[in-house]
């Protein structure tokens, strides 16, 4: 019998009656080849690895991490709130310590879900890490979070939702915006005014290797993470940047990902994107998984795996090489990289267009955050989109100091007074009060 | 007329059934060198007074392979894996001829990797350098195409006696369980069959021309035939019989609790409305996981004759035994001399309880009418926190569908049945733990026989189709064809009917048989934006379940007045 080194929990959840559209990558077949893998390897048996069931979601667990306009039912179907509660039970399992390390092996995923919702953008509906992380802070107090997003696609939405935390690190590993969707995901994205350098974008190009993301992990990732000292690591563990993926331009492989895994140490994976339903996902959810149990994963290997087809272009590699130091100088001298711009009175404003892809809607943003030096500042975003009227959401931070605890009761008095908003959404994180007008 | 023997560890219970009752019962002592005999002799007592015309079947629960396994008294096996990618297989060696072939097929069932020749004559040499009689061939994904488990048979048929695939043992995917149990399967064929050959031999001398079944773990029969070639299915049935027996002498149509309360432990069943529940995957042996199906049963070191002590922690009933209570001429004071001595159980010498709980009462300088309530108590505890652990797997059982996890269906027990000799001083104490109404059967004491002799035959296939392939395959019945793209799901549940159905005719085992569909799916395959065919998945089983029951018609009984 095989005993794992630490004790794994995995929430499956295939969701085999649920798909965007029947022939969309989102599919009731994507994680079929997974189970079988996972079933024929008898993963359950190894001593140390638990399958669990995920939990359900609450509204109040979407609503305390996103603006959802008009409401939550409107955005959100069952499908997303299961897994969403996937992810939310890995949380529990690693911070009431039934297990080591918890993996949600879910979906539909969630990063390109932003901090508003108005539909469906990039797959995504709720972003599911970012309702676990503050399901985790909720229940088990503050805590310095890393997030480290390995699916190929820059993980915008994480981005947004995380764009004014500092306690929360966000590090995106992706191929470069200029060949993929969703187009963004730039060294000099490094987060607002109250959190700068606390979001790192790390694009890659095309046909990077094993040999490429393993120097990401080393030289960049780890010194990172190594100064940042988060109490937790979270991997969004998507899986495209896999060879054979059919959106992507990667040259990954199973035990690139195992390895990765590995090196990253994560306490919770969550399955993010990855389409390659037979040729890659088996596998590397197998490699992600014997990774993080500790257990001998070198005799995973892809079918139509080939070495010589794996070695990384000279190019590529002096190319990423290249990019270590500006990444580096991005995180530790944030300023130099960024600089300022966009200040009004106290507020840090900005202006964004958003296009929600699978649904097909346009959104536009004003965003202004309360420039603090004590908590992580009051925010609030006016929005209007070809789905919704003009509306608002005003939020007040877990750590919120007296004076952004004021200004949001303030700006959400006044947003009523005027008359202008059609949904007024307010999440006071602080006293946990969550309220729709 | 049933016949049912049941051949425990310690008894040999038989009895002889038909609708109206039990006829005959035995229980002897079982000589564990001796089990055909302990057999015969079970028959004779059973037997004596009918026409052995009228037995139509006779079913046996053996331990022999369990027994043969568990003290590693088994025969040598060459053991051919064919692993490909995926978690390093020289973690599933089993035995001392563990040979890896190289060679490998995907999920699909497509050939990746042809058998690699040189690794298979190196294999062949040594194990006819050593002799080896007995092989198992298993490879992954042998579930999904059979080709590389036949290609290997080939290779040892020569020198082999018998050869077990694995596909041929179960549809379920586990590639390290199928390997257990293809391995124990040969390890144990040959002493079953020998003991296969005299039971046929000693029932022909008693006149008796009925069919011959064998108890599975699973509840069910398998003819004597299909066991020779299958023997690994007849471990751990034991357990199965008796909760059998329940089914037969109550009729049982809710969300239940069943408790077998012995002497040294007790084994806990849960009911389903009003069916027993089976183990996921398969019962395991040895501590290795098996694809053998069983009944979920859970067994704890609590019993009548748990030895009590008093301990820092206090008063201990279990899991030491070490001899019957005091009221049953026994040295040490037992939990049913704490029965006795509080509750009035009425067991044997009540004297002898109340002296033996005073004098460790006083060891440890305690009040005795305390020392008996905790000993009770702890026990209770013991008992109902194992049973609500079992109630919490079932009803975290994980499920991958969202209207399954919606409907979030729940295993509430409405009652509690407990046999088992010290039932009756146990009833009380557990009908208040749990809160549940108590039923103790009349004939708990024979139930187990009762349950073989009345188990009907069980046997359950997986079918898969492809259409993309234009392929159908039931690995345990060795069906392979071809289908074209039209196929259905519906097609396909009623092509894995027909089969299992033609399947236990051919067996003469379709005896009030009725092939269920448990689990069926079908996904569309899509390449790109197109789709280009179906991935169909359905299981068939006949499920568990006894002939007749006593328990819906017990006034039918007692008057007499029966059809």
């Amino acid at each position: 019998m095989i005993q794992a080194k630490n004790r794994l929990g995995i929430i499956f959840f295939p969701a085999f009656d649920w798909a965007i559209s029947p022939t969309h990558p989102e599919r009731e077949e994507r994680l079929l080849y997974t189970q079988d893998q996972l079933w024929e390897e008898g993963i359950f048996d190894i001593k140390g690895i638990r399958e669990y069931k995920p939990d359900i979601a609450t509204a109040d667990d979407v609503r305390r991490t996103h603006f959802c306009f008009p409401d939550v039912d409107s955005v959100v179907t069952e499908s997303h709130l299961i897994s969403a509660g996937g992810a939310i039970r890995a949380a529990r399992l690693v911070m009431e310590n039934e297990a080591d390390k918890a993996f949600a092996l879910v979906r539909p995923p969630g990063h390109h879900a932003m901090k508003i919702v108005h539909g469906n953008r990039g797959f995504c509906n709720i972003n599911i890490e970012a309702v676990m992380t503050e399901y985790i802070r909720e229940h088990y107090g503050p805590k310095r979070i890393a997030i480290v997003d390995t699916d190929c696609h820059h993980g915008d939405g994480t981005q947004d939702v995380y764009w004014h935390d500092p306690e929360t690190l966000y590090i995106s590993l992706h191929q470069d915006g200029r060949t993929l969707y969703p187009g963004t995901g730039f060294i000099e994205e490094l987060g607002g005014p109250n959190a700068m350098g606390k979001n790192i974008n790390i694009p890659l190009p095309p046909l990077t290797s094993n040999e490429g993301f393993a120097y990401v992990i080393d030289k960049i990732v780890l010194p990172i993470l190594d100064d940042f000292k988060p109490d937790l690591i979270i991997n969004s563990a998507g899986q495209d940047n896999h060879y054979t993926d059919p959106i992507t331009n990667m040259n990954f492989s199973a035990q690139g990902y195992a390895m990765l895994n590995t090196k990253l140490n994560p306490d919770i994976a969550v399955l993010e994107g990855g389409y390659s339903i037979q040729g890659a996902l088996p596998y590397v959810n197998l490699g992600i998984v014997l990774a993080m149990a500790g257990v001998d994963y070198s005799h995973v290997l892809e079918p139509d795996y080939n070495e010589e087809l794996m070695e990384q272009d000279r190019e590529i590699t002096q190319y990423i090489k290249k990019l270590a130091p500006r990444v580096l100088e991005a995180y530790f001298d944030p300023r130099a990289v960024a600089g300022s711009r966009g200040m009004v009175n106290s507020y840090y404003v900005r202006k964004k267009d958003v296009f929600y892809d699978t649904d097909g809607i346009r959104e536009k943003q004003l965003e202004s955050v309360m420039v603090c030096d004590e908590c992580n500042g009051v925010l609030k975003v006016e929005t209007v989109s070809s789905v919704n009227p003009i509306s608002v959401g005003i939020q007040i931070p877990i750590n919120s100091c007296s004076r952004c605890h004021r200004e949001g009761y303030r700006m959400l008095e006044e947003s009523k007074k005027s008359g202008k908003y059609t949904y007024i959404k307010f999440i006071n994180r602080k006293d946990r009060e969550y309220l729709d007008f | 007329m049933f016949c049912g023997i049941d051949v425990g560890g310690t008894h040999t219970d038989a009895v002889l059934a038909d609708e109206n009752g039990i006829v005959a019962t035995s229980k002897i002592v079982t000589d564990r060198n001796n089990l055909v005999g302990t057999i015969r002799e079970s028959l004779d007592r059973i037997l004596g007074q009918v026409n052995p015309g009228v037995v139509e079947w006779i079913n046996i629960s053996t331990t022999l392979s369990t027994n043969a396994i568990v003290e590693d008294k088994t025969e040598k096996v060459g053991v051919l894996v064919s692993s490909g990618p995926g978690v390093n297989p020289s973690g599933y060696e089993i035995g001392d001829n563990f040979r890896i072939i190289r060679g490998s097929i995907d999920h699909r069932g497509t050939v990746v990797q042809e058998l690699d020749a040189k690794d298979m004559k190196g294999a062949l040499k040594e194990f006819s350098k050593k002799g080896l009689k007995v092989f198992s061939v298993i490879s992954k994904f042998s579930t999904r195409n059979p080709s590389h488990e036949g290609r290997l048979a080939e290779l040892v048929q020569e020198s082999g006696d018998y050869i077990t695939q694995g596909h041929r043992l179960s549809g379920e995917l586990n590639f390290p369980r199928r390997i257990t149990t293809a391995y124990y399967n040969s390890a144990v064929w040959r002493l079953y069959n020998q003991f296969a050959d005299a039971v046929e031999k000693s029932i022909a001398e008693h006149g008796v021309s009925a069919a011959i079944n064998i108890l599975k773990a699973d509840g069910g029969t398998m003819p004597l035939d299909l066991s020779r070639m299958i023997p690994v299915e007849t471990i751990l049935s034991g357990p199965a019989a008796s909760v059998m027996g329940i089914i037969a002498l109550c009729h049982i149509t809710e969300d239940s609790i069943i408790l077998d309360i012995g002497g040294t432990t007790t084994d806990i069943a849960v009911f389903a409305e009003g069916a027993p529940l089976i183990e996921r995957e398969g019962i395991s042996i040895n501590h290795r996981p098996t694809l053998v199906r069983a009944l979920k049963t859970h067994s704890i070191g609590i019993g009548g004759d748990s030895l009590l002590s008093v301990t820092e922690s206090g008063v201990q009933a279990g899991p030491e035994r070490k001899g019957p209570a005091m009221a049953q001429g026994g040295d040490d004071a037992t939990l049913i001399d704490a029965f006795n001595y509080s509750e009035n159980a009425g067991v044997g010498d009540q004297a002898a309880s109340v002296a033996g709980i005073r004098k460790l009462a006083e060891e440890n300088g305690m009040d005795p009418g305390e020392l008996a309530r905790q000993a009770i108590q702890r026990a209770v505890n013991t008992i109902t926190a194992e049973v609500n652990e079992v109630l919490e797997e079932i009803n975290k059982r994980p499920v991958y569908t969202i209207h399954e996890l919606l409907e979030d269906k729940h295993v509430e027990p409405k009652k509690l049945y407990i046999m088992g000799g010290p039932a009756e001083a146990f009833a009380e104490v557990l009908g208040k733990a749990f809160n549940l109404p108590v039923v103790i059967p009349a004939e708990f004491a024979v139930a187990n026989a009762v349950g073989a002799a009345l188990a009907r035959t069980t046997r359950d296939i997986e079918l898969l189709a492809d259409t993309e392939k234009g392929q159908l395959i039931i690995p345990s019945l060795d069906v392979m064809k071809p289908v074209d793209e039209w196929f259905t799901l519906a097609d396909a549940e009623s092509e894995a009917q027909r089969y299992l159905l033609d399947y236990l005719k051919k067996m003469n085992a379709d005896k009030g048989v009725v092939p269920e569909i448990v689990e069926a799916s079908s996904f569309n395959m899509v390449d790109g934006f197109t789709t280009v065919g179906k991935n169909i998945r359905v299981k068939c089983q006949v499920k568990p379940g006894v002939l007749f029951t006593f328990g819906e018609k017990p006034e039918a009984r007692n008057s007499g007045s029966g059809a």
